[in-house]
This record gives structure tokens, sequence and C-alpha cells, in this order.
């Protein structure tokens, strides 16, 4: 008898058809910064929707996926939790994530959005709807071309014109510029540009040229192509001269993201959330469109962190989350004070085109909306760390010096197919 | 002896109670056993031949696993760098310790701080350790490289540079952990008996040739022991290099250069934590066991012919 209660009782807190009070296990990574909002906007979520009950579970960005991948395992993993972008595909093509479609078709008009479409697979299905978005353009230290007596950038740059003002912006530990005769590249004090990983980096110079990891159905590698060649030559080259750290040089600062905020160099390839250490570092910078490739061609990378819905979640469970996503989505209060914190983007266009949103520093914000124009994702599929990390470990020795760019091509092209190959022809 | 008839019953009933307590003593750790390390280790075993990717329940994929450890060159380079890494670690560890502690075995004033100071970075993290080196083999700011400069030689990228790295991860990891087998080999010098080494000095023995013919046959128990630790130690080491070589900023390239210390631990954490092949991840972790396993035996049955016991 009592094991039959035990198991009414707990049949009713979970389901919520006793006392029509639903519990949600919400999931998110958490900062610092960021944890006070997210409560306040959970409590404020629960005074509108008296009968969800919000249960949150959240630990700092690493542990926090850690730990998920063995909460599903034990399938107790939370009902809702927050993705980062590059993830999503990585928990739906392995089958643990809702399908969103229908809800997000009935419920959220997609004009009204920046990128429902960067969770949306090959097949069109959606997976996540975003929280934030990052996107990506070009930072630049106003203080540094002054003395440099560089025009800052303009949104007809090249890539050869960036390289042109990083030459007179390279400066050696004598203060010689690297256009200057008796410049040292082995003594360099501040680089012209900062430069790494596929996000903040080389995805940009790939595309812009015409060339790419993946195939539009992400799962063939395209890396061995002339388009590549030249865009890597074009970094080659620039890290040879040092005007842009090498992976190694990089290694020598306490993070690869340290260079801009700590002025060792002059413009970085960044995105959004960028800006806090940028402000919080007190430079006097603004941004600008990333530069297009030789055939005029511009792309700028997007991460959208996102809501998804665990797929044993169903009944009114479900529905709670929805009614969460749907809060977080379509709320302009609740995406203003989100957009607050300055990490990311967001989602909803008339919020992201509001005054609020646009002023403050830097002063051209509207680069970040304008560059929706040209984005596109990371080519993130279901191994997309792993592909990641292979092609960075054959590129890196390019970077080095220590290969030639061909040969590192055909390296990545081989390990990053076998990558794909293992997952997606079972 | 009157009693002798009872002996035998009074003393097997007395076993028969102290084995009852026994057995109630020690019935936490065997149910942790069972439960934590027993189960564990079959289901691990059960994984090594199905598909495993966390998320969904594993596939029966009989050897597929093992065949493909065994074709693929990073594999093999991940053996070949631990390997390497013992190779150079467990002599280097072992005598430069004996060495320290025999020194500091000496009835001198001040031994105690030393004896500390060669403690002090067992206790500390590896995070600690990492500053420590980092101050050190930083190619811009370290100061070996401004030791190289001046000296006239040209800078290294060190833990970038695939020759040293390994060489260097041993030196930091000899440097860590020499205080930890110092105390060991401390333990078992204030074992060896003085009259020994009086006996020698009166036949004219010198520094040199007590420690060889006296000290190091002596302590070979603890060498031993020692030398067990030390390998088992290699085979399993992945704070170090996971934090040194990159893990910590980017998971999925730790292993530092062109994947030049790639450690098998560091190849099973990112096969089964970061690329969600457990399965696979459990089939080096159980030719990791085997591998240890055949190690230790071996060194178990040449220890009858170098091993003194008193």
């Amino acid at each position: 008898m009592t094991l039959l209660a035990a198991l009414l009782i707990s049949g009713c807190s979970s389901q919520g058809k006793g006392s029509g009070e639903v519990e949600l296990k919400l999931g998110f990574y958490s900062s610092a910064q960021s944890d006070e909002k997210m409560q306040e906007l959970i409590t404020k979520f629960q005074e509108k929707h008296p009968n969800i009950k919000i249960k949150t579970e959240s630990s700092p960005y690493n542990q926090f996926f850690q730990k998920l991948d063995t909460q599903i395992a034990a399938e107790s993993a939370p009902d809702i939790w927050l993705s980062d972008g590059v993830l999503v595909p990585k928990y739906a093509e392995r089958g643990v994530l809702k399908d969103l479609t229908e809800w997000i078709q009935r419920d959220l008009k997609s004009e009204e959005y920046y990128g429902l479409d960067f969770n949306k697979d090959a097949s069109g299905k959606y997976w996540g709807v975003p929280q934030g978005i990052q996107i990506a353009v070009l930072y630049y230290n106003k203080d540094m071309f002054d003395e440099a007596q560089v025009d800052y950038p303009i949104e007809d740059w090249t890539w050869d014109d960036l390289k042109a003002a990083a030459e007179k912006l390279t400066k050696d530990s004598n203060g010689k510029y690297a256009v200057d005769s008796s410049f040292d590249k082995n003594k360099i004090s501040q680089y012209g540009l900062t430069f790494f990983s596929i996000t903040e980096g080389w995805m940009t110079v790939l595309k812009s040229y015409g060339g790419g990891v993946l195939n539009d159905t992400l799962d063939q590698s395209i890396i061995h192509s002339p388009e590549n060649k030249a865009a890597l030559d074009w970094i080659v080259d620039g890290m040879q001269r040092e005007l842009f750290p090498t992976p190694s040089d990089l290694k020598s600062f306490q993070s690869n993201m340290a260079l801009f905020p700590s002025k060792a160099a002059a413009m970085r390839i960044g995105i959004y959330a960028r800006t806090i250490d940028a402000n919080n570092a007190g430079l006097n910078y603004d941004v600008s469109l990333l530069p297009m490739g030789p055939d005029g061609i511009r792309f700028s990378p997007v991460i959208a962190n996102s809501w998804v819905i665990n797929k044993k979640a169903d009944g009114a469970v479900a529905d709670a989350a929805w009614e969460w996503v749907k809060f977080w989505a379509t709320e302009d209060e609740v995406q203003k004070e989100w957009a607050s914190l300055g990490e990311a983007v967001p989602v909803k266009k008339s919020v992201a085109n509001s005054e609020q949103f646009l002023n403050g520093s830097p002063a051209n914000k509207q680069a970040f909306l304008d560059s929706f124009e040209f984005a596109g994702t990371l080519d993130v599929n279901a191994v997309w760390s792993e592909w990641v990390g292979k092609f960075n470990d054959n590129i890196n020795r390019a970077f080095e010096g220590e290969i030639p760019v061909d040969q590192a091509m055909i390296q990545a092209d081989q390990e990053v197919q076998k990558v794909l190959d293992e997952f997606y022809k079972k | 002896m009157g009693d002798q008839p009872l002996t035998p019953r009074s003393r097997r009933r007395r076993l028969d109670s102290d084995s009852k307590w026994g057995l109630l003593m020690v019935t936490p750790y065997i149910v942790h056993f069972i439960v934590f390390v027993l189960g564990s280790l079959l289901a691990s075993l059960y994984f090594s031949f199905s598909h495993y990717d966390i998320l969904n329940a594993p596939q029966w994929a009989g050897l597929a696993n093992y065949k493909k450890l065994f074709h693929e060159p990073v594999f093999w380079k991940a053996m070949w760098n631990t390997i390497y890494f013992t190779i150079l670690f467990v002599p280097l560890q072992t005598i430069l310790a004996l060495i320290l502690a025999t020194a500091l075995n000496q009835k001198l004033r001040g031994l105690k701080f030393f004896r500390l100071a060669h403690f002090v970075p067992v206790i500390s993290s590896w995070t600690v350790i990492l500053y420590v080196s980092d101050a050190i083999f930083n190619p811009r700011f370290g100061l070996a490289n401004s030791f190289l400069i001046k000296i006239g030689l040209d800078p290294q990228k060190w833990l970038q540079d695939e020759r040293l790295v390994i060489p260097l991860l041993v030196m930091i990891a000899v440097w860590k952990g020499i205080g930890y087998i110092m105390v060991i080999f401390l333990a078992g010098l204030q074992n060896v008996p003085s009259d020994v080494y009086e006996a020698a000095e009166i036949d004219g023995a010198g520094v040199f040739r007590k420690f060889m013919h006296i000290t190091v046959p002596l302590i070979s128990g603890t060498t031993f022991l020692v030398l067990i630790l030390s390998t088992i130690s290699t085979f399993q080491a992945f704070e170090q290099i996971y934090v040194m070589t990159g893990g910590a900023l980017d998971a999925s390239s730790a292993g530092g250069p062109n994947k030049s210390s790639l450690v098998l631990m560091i190849y099973l954490y990112q096969e089964g934590f970061t690329f969600l092949r457990m399965g696979y991840a459990s089939a080096i972790a159980w030719v990791l066991f085997v591998i240890l396993f055949i190690l230790t035996a071996l060194q178990v049955t040449f220890q009858k012919k170098w091993v003194h016991y008193e």
C-alpha cells in the first residue's frame, strides 16, 4: 500500500496531474555575471505561471556539459537546458532532443527574430530556440591606430587591405613598425591582428575566400581546395612575418583571448561577447564589418546559444518547457534584461534594434546587426569538436611553418573525412 | 599440558569468532568493492565490447573496438609517448630521489628544512606547478629563454616543441614527485642498521662504496616498491599533461604539438568524454590494465634476483 501511495505521489508531482502543478527541471551553464539575472528572470516567469515550479540546475560551462552527458545516460537530465550553439547538433543527431519544428512554426514569427534558422538541420528541422546570439566583427584599438597614424578600418576593406594596415601596426620592442627596415620580428611587442580558433579567426577567412570546411550536408570535407589554399596562404604569410601571432605565440599569453584587451594587438576578429573584456579593460576601441575576400564575399560566423528540450520530457512538462522558451523569446522585457548583461546580441529584432541595445560601447554596435546579412554557422555538426581538433592539429603545423600549406590541407582533409565517415556512415 | 585435548577446539572456536568479527569489519569494504569497483569494472569490460556514445544505450560490437584500436596510428603514438615518458621518468626519479634521501639522512643541522623544501611541490596542485613552470618556460616571457638569449643561443618553444615536450614534462614531474619518493626512501634508510656502516668504516670503505655496497642492496625492497609505484603512476599520468599541454583551453587539442605529448590516459579521456566513444575508451582502459598487470608481474618475478630482505 505504501509503495502504491508513493508511486502515486511521485507520479503526480512529475506529471502534474493531481494539483495542476508542474515541476520543470531547468539546466543552464552559469557565470558570476549572469547568475543573478537568470534567477531574477526565473522568479518573473514563476509569477506569470504559478502552476509551474522551476527547479534549476547550473554549474560553470565545462562542468555543466560534462555532467549533462552522464545525466542523460542516467536519465536524470534537465527537462530543458541551455546549450552552447555548437553543441546543439551533437545532442540532436544522437536523438536526445525534442524536435521543435511544429511549435516554432505555430508560436514564433520567424521574421521577428535573428537566427532561428541557425539551429535548423540539413533536413529542415529545428532543434532549439536561440537564447542569445554571438556574431563576429572586426575589433580595432583606436589609440593604436592613431599612434601609428593609420586610418580606421572601413567597410570596403579586403583582407589584403587589413594586412597592409596590420603591417603598419605591428611593432617591435624598440618601437619600430613592421614597415620599417630595421624592424626585428623576433621581438614583437604589439601585433597588427590577433587571430585564433575557428570562431574568431580562420573560418571567416576560409569562407570569404570562397572555401570552407564541410559541404552543405555537413558530412563531406571540402578542405583541399584552391580557395582554401589562397586563404591559408594569406594567413601563413601574415604569421611568418609576425603580423599575426602563431598558435605557439598565443601560448605565451594566459589566454588566447587576452591579446586585444591587454593591448598586445591592434585588431582582432571577435564575437559580441568580447565587448565585455574590451569595455572592462577601458579600451578606446570600435568595431567594423569583417573584411571581404578577393571576390567581394563576406562571412561572419555565428553561434546561437539555444534553449533545447529533452526528448524524454512530455505532456505537461514539455508544455511548461515550451512556455519558458516562449517567455524568453517573445517578451521584450526579458530580452532587454538579458541584453543588459552584454553577453549576447538579443534574438528578437525589435529589441536588438532598440536604443537600449545600440547605445553604449562600442559606438558602432550596428555593425553586429549589419553582419547578419552575411552570417553563417561554423559548419557545426554532431562531431564538430572532434573535426575541429583534427583540422587544428594539421593547420597549426602549417601556421608554425613546420609543413607546407598543401600538405596540411591534404592531411586535415583525410583526418576530418575519417571522423565524418565514422559517425555518418553506419 | 593437562589441558592439551581442549586446545584445538578452543582455538578453533576462537578463530571462528575472530573470522566472524573480521568479516563483519570488512563488510563495508566488500560492499563498496562489489558496488563501486567490481560493478564498474564489469560495466567497463562490457562497454569495451560495444558501441556506446553515453547518450544512447550501448550496442554489442564484439571485438570491433579492439580491432580499431590496434589499427589506429594515434593509439600507437599515444602508447609510444607513454612508454617514452616512463623510460625517462622512472629511473631518473628513482636514482635522484635515492641520492637525495641518502644526503638528507645525515645527522646535521637544518636538514628538516631541506626535507620540507623538497616536499612542498608534492602537495602543490598541478595548476600551481603550471604557473611556476610557465614563469620558466614561457616562450616569450620565461626565464629559460631570456637566459638562452643572454648567452647567445636561440630561444626555444619549450612545451610547444615536439622534441622537447616530453623531456620537459618529465623534468617537471620529477621535480614535483621527487619529495614523495624521497620520503619513502628515507623510511627505508632509517631501517638500515648503523652497525653495518660502522663495520664497513672499520674496514676502510669510503662514502661511495658504502652507498653502493650497503645502502643500495639493503633498501632494495623499498626500491622495488618505488619502481612499481612510479611505473603505474606514469602510465596513469593525466593531470599534468592535460593542464600543461593545452587541455585547459581546449579539450579536443590537449596532447601537445602534433600529438607529441598525447599519452594513453589523455587519449582515453578525449575519446570517451570529449568525442563520446565510451566503448572505445573502455577498450583503451582494458589494454592499459593488461599492460600494467604484465609489467607488475614481470617486476615481481625479477625481484627475486635483486631484492634482498633481511
